[in-house]
């Protein structure tokens, strides 16, 4: 399986250094990308090829926070996915439904200023989220697999608030170009 | 020069090729500069018409006179109908042409009748304009070798296979797709040499692109892109033309071809004149067969166009907060395409960047000019400096899933190369066969987004619902061309399965076109298939000896020898007249130099993330 933070050369954590992870990124594509290996044999251009390809997908799952954070539960040994991480609570269910009914309600009254305040309860629950993260896998310490399982739950708290921060966004695209 | 011209054996040079929707140019480097080719009128843009008159095929300015006396046998803005579908509606509004719907059996693509029995499909007239190009550059600098492609960043995967077959089908070796913003960039950035994050607003023919892109010593970074691929200047024509008509009482399905043809080439006229005249009047025939005269204001015309402005705008601003940036980020803006010469296109730029954007290079030949760098880079010998460009997918590529909803693999701005995969399983007991469609798009539903393939994976036991196990990767090369491979794992049994686009030819149809365009005699196949490996062999020995000459270091005793007398086969056999002698002393070398190979690019790995040891990275890989 592939280790993003490895692959790019930083440490392994859900806060990252995101600038440095770029650099590194960035770097690496210098040294591996395609073009650089134009006039090679084509086994080494293929390898570059296939390196250049991981590197990337490497970035691509560091730079986003749902992503990072299913492949950290991966390494830590527990299996993603719908059918193994645990049933949503009810009391996450009702405060999904009310979080949806709000910004509905906002956005058939076109009401920008109550998807605002939406937008912000939304933004400090992922900030605590994040947190929560942070502690379960930083670079000290890194949560074993029974800690991991115990907190899968987590994972579709994070997925339903960054789908509800698109929702957000589109809503506010919606009343922009409304506006214009 | 002329000895250079004739001299069969002087080095095939690099080119760069902009194929524009109205016109097209082709540049090299040439001195260490890039420099646009002129044909001997000293004219630089080529205008992308194919005019097809019985056995005659015209191209550029000769066709565009022929455009208005026979309208639907002269090609125009061909770019519009790449990749696209046969049977698509929408594209039948596009021009005043004869399509032909594809026969049961055939490839979904447009066909135009040229002739009573002959029609051609947009690759075909493509590969016209390239040849043309072609042409124009050999006289100019004796033998072509590889050349780059530019396509706007906002082209799905359809539309660019159909440009690679374009150049494929005019004897092009093409070197790369290479989108037209980051072209333009790389024009400017070796120009200025300068860091920082630019946008490139680039409102060409009949495409829109805006690209922000990160400068950052030698390595070009796309942070995001977006667009549309069917908005441009043609649509500003289009606006006038259509306000001339209604003026003149006509009715848009009553005209006939050639006026229709005339009404666009006059509204063009206008919208050239109006950037410096506040008016424009032309004497034009009104449906009731009168001439009268008909006037239109610059104020008019920019009202015209608000909408389509504004279209750009949006695209503009996702743009930004793709890339997580706002306007006053920017360190500039650049210009790209001739529709950028509009006043009000330029002031509308500089209302949503916050900033005067830069002219300083031809916005009509700068796309050119940065492909001819990339070539040069790439094949060439003539630039010390060595940029690199990181590009990345304008759409994200997913896989349909249940209930008509797309499982999105690869998101937008993906940087490439790339490969991801995916894993599903079947739905009922005893399923035996899986339907992947493989789509690109931002919508939520299949049915809202392009299709690009769609197959099924066979052969899969009998097993109870949802015990099979897919796994589905997509893998899109460095010119953003897509590849799918699907596999069943539970059962040990691998497929893979090679994509026939559902917009395109496939390689079939284009070896076909090949063989029929050229006429080839079994003689002629070989040759050119000689003249292939011979480019492709001396191509990975300049490779090797440079990998040999900065190296050496990591060479294993008696390693080098095996090398050496692999390179001197490959050099007879280059020498030699076999095809298959070439590719089989390519291989040899290959398995020589593959240990060194891989201790190199180890070395490149842990040279790029600082302070950390080789051992360690193995173990991450």
């Amino acid at each position: 399986m592939l280790d993003p933070f490895a692959r790019l050369g930083i440490p392994r954590g859900f806060a990252i250094d995101r600038k440095a992870a770029e650099k590194n990124h960035r770097e690496l594509s210098r040294a591996l990308h395609p073009d650089r290996y134009l006039g090679a044999a084509p086994a080494e251009r293929n390898r570059a090829l296939s390196e250049a390809a991981d590197v990337n997908e490497a970035w691509r799952i560091v730079r986003d926070p749902i992503r990072r954070a299913e492949a950290l539960f991966r390494l830590a040994g527990a299996t993603v996915g719908e059918t193994s991480e645990p049933k949503t609570a009810p009391s996450f269910l009702m405060e999904m439904m009310e979080l949806r009914e709000s910004l509905d309600e906002a956005k058939s009254r076109k009401d920008p200023s109550a998807v605002t305040r939406v937008s912000a309860e939304v933004d400090s629950k992922l900030a605590t989220l994040e947190q929560r993260f942070a502690k379960l896998f930083s670079a000290e310490r890194t949560a074993d697999a029974h800690e991991a399982g115990a907190a899968l739950g987590l994972l579709g708290e994070l997925r339903f608030y960054a789908r509800a921060k698109e929702t957000i966004r589109e809503i506010q695209e919606a009343f922009e170009d409304a506006g214009a | 020069m002329l000895l250079e011209i004739f001299d069969p054996t002087a080095r095939p040079r690099p080119i760069g090729i902009d194929l524009g929707t109205t016109h097209s140019l082709v540049a090299a480097v040439r001195n260490e500069r890039p420099e646009v080719l002129l044909d001997c009128n000293q004219e630089a843009l080529v205008p992308s018409i194919v005019a097809y008159d019985g056995e005659e095929i015209i191209v550029g300015t000769p066709a565009k006179a022929r455009a208005a006396i026979h309208p639907t046998t002269t090609i125009v803005s061909v770019k519009r109908f790449m990749g696209r579908g046969g049977d698509d509606p929408e594209t039948r509004r596009m021009g005043p042409y004869e399509f032909v719907t594809p026969k049961d059996g055939e490839a979904n693509v447009v066909r135009f009748r040229v002739g009573r029995d002959e029609t051609v499909t947009p690759v075909e007239v493509s590969s016209e304009i390239l040849l043309e190009l072609k042409r124009r550059a050999e006289d100019e600098i004796g033998t072509v070798g590889g050349v780059v492609i530019t396509v706007p960043a906002y082209f799905d995967d359809a539309q660019r296979q159909a440009t690679k077959d374009a150049g494929r089908l005019a004897g092009l070796d093409v070197l790369r797709l290479l989108n037209e913003p980051t072209a333009a960039a790389l024009a400017y950035g070796l120009d200025k040499k300068k860091n920082g994050t630019f946008a490139v607003y680039d409102l060409g023919g009949g495409t829109f692109d805006v690209t922000i892109l990160l400068l950052d010593d030698g390595v070009f970074q796309v942070k995001s892109t977006g667009g549309d691929s069917a908005l441009g200047g043609d649509d500003m024509d289009q606006a006038i033309a259509h306000f001339f008509a209604t003026t003149l009482g006509w009715e848009e399905t009553k005209m006939p071809p050639a006026f229709k043809r005339l009404l666009l080439d006059t509204a063009r006229t206008a919208k050239h004149a109006l950037t410096d005249a506040e008016t424009f009047t032309v004497d034009l025939p009104t449906a009731a067969g009168e001439t009268r005269a008909v006037a239109i204001t610059r104020a008019h015309f920019e009202e015209l166009i608000v909408g389509l402005l504004e279209r750009t705008g949006k695209a503009a601003k996702r743009a930004l907060r793709d890339a997580e940036l706002a306007a006053k980020d920017l360190d500039g803006v650049i210009l790209v395409g001739g529709s950028t010469r509009v006043p009000a296109v330029r002031a509308y730029v500089k209302k949503i960047f916050e900033q005067e954007p830069l002219v300083d290079l031809d916005p009509d030949q700068v796309v050119a000019l940065g492909a001819a760098i990339q070539a040069e880079m790439l094949a060439g010998d003539q630039l010390e400096e060595q940029a690199l460009l990181l590009d990345v997918i304008p759409l994200s590529l997913g896989i349909e899933v249940g209930g008509g909803v797309v499982d999105k693999i690869l998101p937008r701005n993906t940087t490439i190369p790339t490969a991801a995969r995916a894993s599903y399983t079947t739905q009922e007991d005893k399923q035996t066969g899986f339907e992947i469609h493989v789509v690109q798009g931002e919508r939520e539903l299949a049915a809202d987004c392009r299709s690009l393939a769609r197959f099924t994976l066979r052969g899969i036991p009998p097993m109870a619902a949802g015990m099979a196990k897919l796994e589905v990767t997509l893998r899109v090369n460095a010119d953003g061309l897509l590849d799918v491979e699907a596999k069943e794992l539970t059962t040990g049994i691998e497929q893979t399965v090679s994509v026939k686009p559902t917009y395109g030819l496939d390689d079939e149809a284009v070896e076909k076109m090949l063989m029929d365009a050229i006429d080839f005699g079994e003689d002629d196949l070989l040759r050119r298939r000689l003249a292939e490996a011979r480019v492709e062999g001396q191509r990975i020995l300049r490779g090797t000896e440079k990998a040999l000459a900065a190296d050496a270091a990591l060479l294993e005793e008696g390693e080098r020898a095996g090398i050496d007398i692999a390179m001197a086969n490959l050099r007879a056999a280059i020498e030699g007249t076999e095809p298959s002698r070439v590719t089989a002393a390519i291989e040899s070398l290959d398995k020589a130099t593959n240990p060194f190979a891989g201790r190199r690019m180890n070395r490149a790995i842990a040279q790029a993330v600082e302070g950390r040891k080789l051992d360690e990275i193995e173990k991450g890989v």
